[in-house]
């Protein structure tokens, strides 16, 4: 990165770096607490992700209110300004993640009311530990500012989606045998599908950090799979 | 900050001291600690460096007391040279718990936040550069981050669990602890973590195994007890029906003497599994080796190899050969399971692949399935092991849920020496233990790929590549 002139200019821009940063260990601790109170039908830990949310929504719009204001006040032109623009993006895409993780907490409370279902909460939990490490490398990348990194994130979302696919067979299943199973089967649906979002964000964050390293857009068509019927 | 600046120089001729200076620091550290706070208190400058190196002692003397106290009671070896200062800088830096000290001015400025030193073990963790830098960069756990607030503003003494992410994760206590004020008014505190996935997984291991025994132990052990009970009422007398029964009565024994015997060896890889194995093993002999082991029984189901194999000593991998040799012989085994008589297994093995390249897909047709993927390493290269059976495939929907403990895929048969259902679990802890990955192609009804793929071993990637290697790691 160039030398600032002004020294306290560069000293925001790292400051908003690790504000996204901060917001992000946090988001990453929220999914990954949802992921354990489905795992282990832990009610008072869904409680916490549930209350939990609004630190990063305060955070976040910490983060906006910075981001605009060095926009507006120091006008940055170049990677700078897509430096700023990146937090901004970045910050809302952890939101979003945080709120999915509170859905899912929301949901843990209902399900640990029903009978266990360990062949079920095991794959989501399989799951979740996939997108859990695709968050962690994405963020670690863009605290490293590491391309390479990023890159790697975005080219490996089929595998998340395979995941997808296979637990709503398997969910579809369940439901069809034994109509007692639907009311937990259906938030468990709604979980893994909050899960394949959060794969999603990770992707999209991917996605801004090349932009911000490089300008440019990534291009190349991902492979995608079908949808499930 | 005398400590942001560490080792190069002392390096050099310390390194005769250091085991030394460990067993002193340790020792002395809970006395130091103890005075230095009265001493910290009148002059807190010259307090900083010792007060560090025996608050680190400190804390890993309480912690290896109580796990190991027999390793301390030993009486302690005379130093050579006492009237010498213990080199506390190289202390700190060989110390294998990650430590960083942590300094910052106000309680509201994140950026103020940074590491102005963290030791060897400590730069490994998190990737970081020797010269200091932002606290976030290698640390955003929140509970981590507060308790070292909690350590810098409050000046507590805070102790959190800590998980840190990756393929292998581990399982870590955090410990801050406030270290005072430096010259230039900044507040110091020192993080220190102390392994704990030692003792968490071999707690969860053995309930786990404890789990999976008894639920899948049942069924056997029912079908036996039910044939002792026939066998001592109305079919005592029967010669032709005792044969029959006793033969199924030992061909569930060895069933449930493989289920424990599997059991035991994937509980025994989950417990070193985040230790990466020592040794180099040729791939290609490793195969040769298995496949002639497995030749009487291809025989026995009129099943050919059809290895595609490179020279010996060119997929010289990293890793324990005999874990190697159990996933190759774990996947050619299956593979045989469900080729049909007179059938070809097709074995290959590639190397000096990228991780892309070595999980890419061969048939674009086929549903394809990464089943592991190892942690993103750049220049890292690998070599690829494929097996390749012409049975009966299996569908999309069942490829993520291979790896799982006593899945199935519904309808198939595995032949008469059916498995345990723990074959590719083992293979795929196995794989993660050498930093390798896993992957899975399938054609309904034409055969299914299994692929694993090692880290090559580092002599082979480069005639010179001993010595420049370490250097490129911490530069990763």
């Amino acid at each position: 990165m160039t030398e600032h002139t002004v020294k306290s200019y560069g000293e925001e821009l790292n400051h908003l770096t690790a504000e996204v940063t901060r917001m992000g260990g946090l988001a990453e601790a929220q999914v990954a607490d949802a992921i354990e109170c489905i795992a282990r039908r832990d009610g008072p830990l869904a409680q916490q992700v549930v209350a939990r949310d609004e630190r990063l929504d305060t955070l976040q719009a910490e983060i906006e209110r910075k981001a605009f204001k060095l926009i507006a006040l120091r006008q940055p032109m170049a990677v700078d300004l897509r430096h700023a623009v990146a937090a901004l993006k970045i910050s809302m895409s952890l939101e979003r993640c945080g709120d999915m993780a509170k859905n899912i907490g929301k949901r843990a409370l209902i399900l640990t009311e029903a009978d266990p279902m360990t062949a079920l909460t095991r794959s989501i939990e399989r799951m979740g530990k996939l997108v859990q490490g695709r968050l962690k490398d994405v963020l670690d990348a863009y605290t490293a500012s590491d391309l390479q990194r990023a890159i790697g994130v975005w080219g490996r979302d089929e595998e998340v989606d395979e995941h997808y696919n296979a637990i709503f067979r398997e969910l579809l299943t369940y439901m069809m045998g034994d109509p007692r199973t639907i009311n937990p089967c259906a938030h468990l649906l709604f979980v893994a599908k909050n899960l394949e979002r959060i794969g999603d964000h990770a992707t999209n964050i991917a996605e801004i950090i090349h932009f911000e390293l490089t300008g440019e857009e990534i291009i190349s068509q991902r492979p995608k799979l079908e949808l499930s019927k | 900050m005398p400590m942001a600046s560490p080792l190069p120089q002392t390096r050099s001729d310390g390194s005769g001291a250091t085991p030394v200076g460990v067993w002193a620091a340790v020792l002395v550290g809970p006395g130091a600690l103890l005075a230095l706070a009265l001493v910290g208190g009148a002059n807190p400058v010259a307090a900083i460096p010792v007060a560090l190196a025996s608050g680190a002692a400190g804390l890993l003397l309480a912690r290896r007391a109580l796990r190991k106290p027999d390793r301390w009671t030993a009486p302690a070896p005379v130093p050579a040279t006492v009237d010498q200062p213990p080199p506390f800088a190289l202390i700190l830096e060989t110390l294998p718990d990650p430590l960083m000290v942590i300094a910052a001015e106000e309680a509201d400025d994140l950026t103020g936040r940074r590491f102005v030193f963290a030791n060897a073990a400590a730069r490994e963790l998190f990737k970081l550069q020797p010269r200091g830098g932002l606290l976030v960069s290698a640390m955003r756990n929140p509970q981590v981050l507060e308790a070292v607030d909690e350590s810098l503003f409050g000046g507590l003494r805070r102790s959190t669990d800590y998980v840190s992410g990756g393929a292998q994760g581990r399982e870590w206590v955090a410990h801050s602890a406030p270290l005072g004020v430096d010259a230039r008014g900044s507040r110091l505190a020192l993080l220190v973590l102390s392994d704990e996935t030692d003792t968490r997984r071999s707690e969860r291991t053995r309930a786990d195994f404890l789990a999976n025994a008894s639920h899948e132990l049942r069924t056997p052990l029912a079908s036996l007890s039910g044939f002792i009970e026939t066998l001592r009422g109305h079919a005592k007398d029967d010669v032709g029906a005792r044969d029959k029964f006793l033969g199924i009565m030992q061909a569930q024994a060895e069933r449930m003497a493989r289920l424990i015997d599997d059991l035991m060896s994937l509980s025994r890889i989950e417990l070193n599994e985040h230790i990466p194995p020592l040794g180099q093993v040729d791939l290609v002999m490793a195969t040769i080796d298995v496949l002639d082991a497995l030749a009487p029984q291809a025989k026995d189901k009129a099943v050919a190899f059809d290895p595609i194999l490179p020279p010996r000593g060119a997929a010289m991998v990293e890793g324990d050969r005999d874990q190697i040799v159990q996933v190759i012989q774990n996947l050619v085994d299956n593979a045989m399971k469900y080729t049909p008589r007179d059938g070809v297994v097709r074995v290959e093995i590639f190397s000096g692949l990228t991780a892309d390249m070595a999980a890419a897909p061969r048939d674009p047709a086929a549903a394809r399935m990464s089943l592991l993927t190892p942690d993103h390493a750049l220049e890292e290269r690998y070599a690829s092991f494929r097996v390749t059976d012409k049975g009966p495939g299996m569908a999309r929907e069942h490829l993520p849920r291979l790896t799982e403990r006593f899945y199935r895929v519904e309808g198939q048969k595995s032949g008469e020496r059916s498995g345990t259902g723990l074959g590719l679990a083992i293979v795929k802890h196995i794989m993660n233990r050498h930093r390798g990955g896993l992957c899975v192609e399938s054609v309904q009804g034409e055969g299914a790929t299994f692929g694993v793929y090692f880290p090559m071993a580092k002599a082979v990637q480069g005639p010179s590549a001993s010595t420049p290697e370490p250097v490129g790691r911490a530069l990763s």
